[in-house]
């Protein structure tokens, strides 16, 4: 097995004048391709800032994260920029589609952001949908959607630049448990199709289905 | 991300808020529109000008009352010291390099013909008038001297004046009411442009007597050759002197008057120009102060672009194209409702948009696109993925 994420000695500090958040104290992670990791812990743990420094989307004050054996550190914008892009899909709990969009276009969003030819988009895009089940939704507008439908149309966005890696952080949390369970049963699948799968949850219940729980505690790992 | 792609996505936001982009763009509508304008305007009427005094000739010498070139002018009408007599004088001392003499009262008075009136420019002169103004008598004679000296009640039309009262009737042998005072209509002169045509023709000395002046307007001689103009200037000053004083009278060309109203004229475009620019500087603040708002509205949008793989540059380029097309858009607009006023003063004013009014407006609106359109950009463009997506 290799590693897809290795993050070592990371530490992220708010310095707010008066006040110094350590949001993160020296964590070191490593998660295999192909696995399914929870990241668990109470609210304010640091979960949300552990993910966005290993999804590039964040900086560490100190420490390094290294994915697919390329360290980020010396990495310019515009290659951080491409690694999202490439390497990562991100779903959010609060979904984050544009407004007032189609389906469709947002789903292609990140293809318009890639390298793919502008010939596939339309392919790759519905592909996605389809595996999402909107397939009937295409044209409507993301206001016009149920909470679970736009998780799923994040989803298949997330998924539609084909990468090796899913970050997910509280997915559920906007949705009823119903919903909530439905998306819980697609990362399920993109992990058996073999995407490594990394979901951020304060909910224990939900950690249950991965293979492993990360539990943060404070700032700390404090059980992997 | 492909230019094009960008050009769709920054022509996608501007339709999402329809209302307000054109809002936004109507500071360069209204900026482009008075640049375009103005400056029509005003070269139609240079054009006339131009026109105008080239059918007066080149080789036109003027004495006018005053010091008309250096004084005030109303003054100088006000004192008005040229006389009929000066007219004579004229024609008895100059030399040969001056082929015709026409001394002119010009008033303004209604013409009235049985129940029709039309505003027009009476305009006392003698006979030499048709070589002076190169005029063709298309009906009836112009009158002669003998009927000056007699101030026979005698006039001649100009071809709007005859339109105005007579319409499509002769008005040869007709009689013409002015103020009083009734005229016999003699003769009608072919149209030479707007200024001309709204004049009657009067002998002088019955205009004096009609209407009780003493002063002329203003002497017009003619030349032999352009190149004589000068000499026939000072000639003419010379001549004055023996009965006038200095600035009693002022002695030009018509070249002098033309290059004169050019300058104003230019003077006038450029502060007009200038004034239709801070218009459009304005619309250029107007941009700004939208395309800030709107980024700070959209920070969420550009950290989600960005955690999908959006570079600055990608996210900085989409602003700023939203921008230039909001003032290209606008200039757009102002040019094509420029024109139409164009159009639409074209009785008044034979305005045309010149070509690089034209290019001075989509170049300046572009310009006013990119310079004010790249702060936000780059404020954009600068937004952490991560504080963006946090941004509430
Ligand atoms: N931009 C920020 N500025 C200051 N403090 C922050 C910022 N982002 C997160 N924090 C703090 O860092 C800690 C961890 O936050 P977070 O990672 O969001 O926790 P979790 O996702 O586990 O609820 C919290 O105390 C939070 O207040
Ligand atoms: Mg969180």
């Amino acid at each position: 097995m290799s590693a897809i994420i290795q993050a070592t000695e990371v530490y992220k500090i708010y310095d707010l004048g008066e006040e110094r958040i350590e949001a993160l104290k020296g964590v070191s992670v490593l998660i295999n391709q192909g696995e399914f990791v929870a990241i668990v812990g109470k609210s304010g743990s640091g979960k949300s800032t552990l993910m966005h420094i290993l999804g590039l989307l964040d900086t560490p004050s100190s420490g390094e994260v290294i994915i697919n054996g390329t360290n980020t550190k010396g990495l310019k914008e515009k290659q951080l920029a491409k690694v999202r892009n490439n390497e990562i899909g991100f779903v959010f709990q609060s979904f984050n589609l544009l407004q007032r969009t189609s389906v469709l276009d947002n789903v292609m969003l990140p293809l318009k952001y890639s390298n793919v030819p502008a010939s596939k988009w339309m392919d790759k895009t519905m592909e996605m949908i389809k595996l999402v089940g909107l397939e009937n939704r295409i044209h409507n507008k993301s206001n016009e959607l149920s909470g679970g439908q736009k998780q799923r149309v994040a989803i298949a966005r997330a998924l539609v630049n084909d990468p090796a890696l899913i970050m997910a952080d509280e997915p559920t949390g906007n949705l009823d448990s119903k919903t909530g369970d439905e998306i819980v049963k697609k990362f399920l699948d993109l992990n058996a199709q073999g995407k490594t799968i990394i979901l951020v949850t304060h909910d224990e219940d939900l950690a249950k289905i991965a293979q492993r729980r990360i539990v943060m505690h404070d700032g700390c790992v404090v059980e992997n | 991300m492909h230019l094009l792609e960008t050009l769709k996505t920054a022509i996608n936001a501007l339709l999402l808020n329809k209302a307000r982009s054109f809002l936004t763009m109507l500071g360069v509508i209204i900026g482009v529109f008075s640049v375009v304008t103005l400056v029509s305007v005003v070269q139609g009427f240079q054009n006339y000008i131009t026109d105008q005094f080239s059918a007066l000739g080149s080789n036109t010498v003027i004495v006018g009352p005053g010091g008309i070139t250096t004084g005030d002018p109303s003054k100088a009408y006000s004192s008005n010291k040229l006389e009929n007599k000066h007219y004579d004088l004229l024609k008895l001392n100059s030399s040969d390099k001056v082929l015709a003499i026409a001394p002119s009262i010009r008033l303004s008075k209604d013409a009235t013909y049985k129940t029709k009136t039309y505003l027009s420019t009476i305009f006392g002169t003698t006979q030499s008038v048709v070589d002076i103004g190169a005029l063709n008598v298309d009906k009836g004679r112009f009158y002669t001297d003998a009927e000056d000296t007699a101030k026979a009640r005698v006039v001649v039309l100009g071809s709007e004046v005859v339109k105005q009262l007579f319409g499509t009737r002769s008005p040869i042998g007709e009689r013409i009411k002015v103020e009083k005072e009734t005229f016999q209509v003699i003769g009608t002169v072919a149209s030479k442009g707007s200024s001309f045509d709204d004049r009657i023709y009067m002998p002088i000395k019955t205009t004096e007597n009609a209407f009780n002046l003493t002063n002329i307007s203003s002497i017009v001689l003619k030349t032999k050759n352009a190149g004589d103009v000068d000499t026939v200037i000072k000639e003419t000053e010379l001549i004055l002197m023996k009965d006038l004083k200095k600035d009693d009278f002022t002695v030009f060309s018509s070249k002098d008057i033309l290059t004169s109203i050019n300058n104003i004229l230019s003077m006038v475009s450029v502060g007009l120009g200038a004034i239709a620019g801070i218009s459009l500087l304005v619309g250029g603040i107007g941009i700004m102060n939208i395309m800030l708002v709107s980024v700070t509205e959209r920070t969420r949008e550009i950290g989600l672009r960005k955690a999908l793989g959006a570079t600055s540059g990608n996210i900085g380029l989409q602003f700023v194209i939203e921008s230039v097309l909001l003032s290209v858009l606008g200039g757009l607009v102002g040019l094509g409702l420029g024109w139409l006023a164009t159009f639409a003063v074209q009785s008044f004013v034979r305005a045309e948009v010149p070509w690089w009014a034209i290019v001075l407006a989509l170049g300046f609106s572009l310009t006013v696109g990119v310079v004010f359109g790249t702060y936000p950009a780059v404020n954009a463009s600068k937004k952490d993925p991560i504080e963006a997506l946090r941004f509430e």
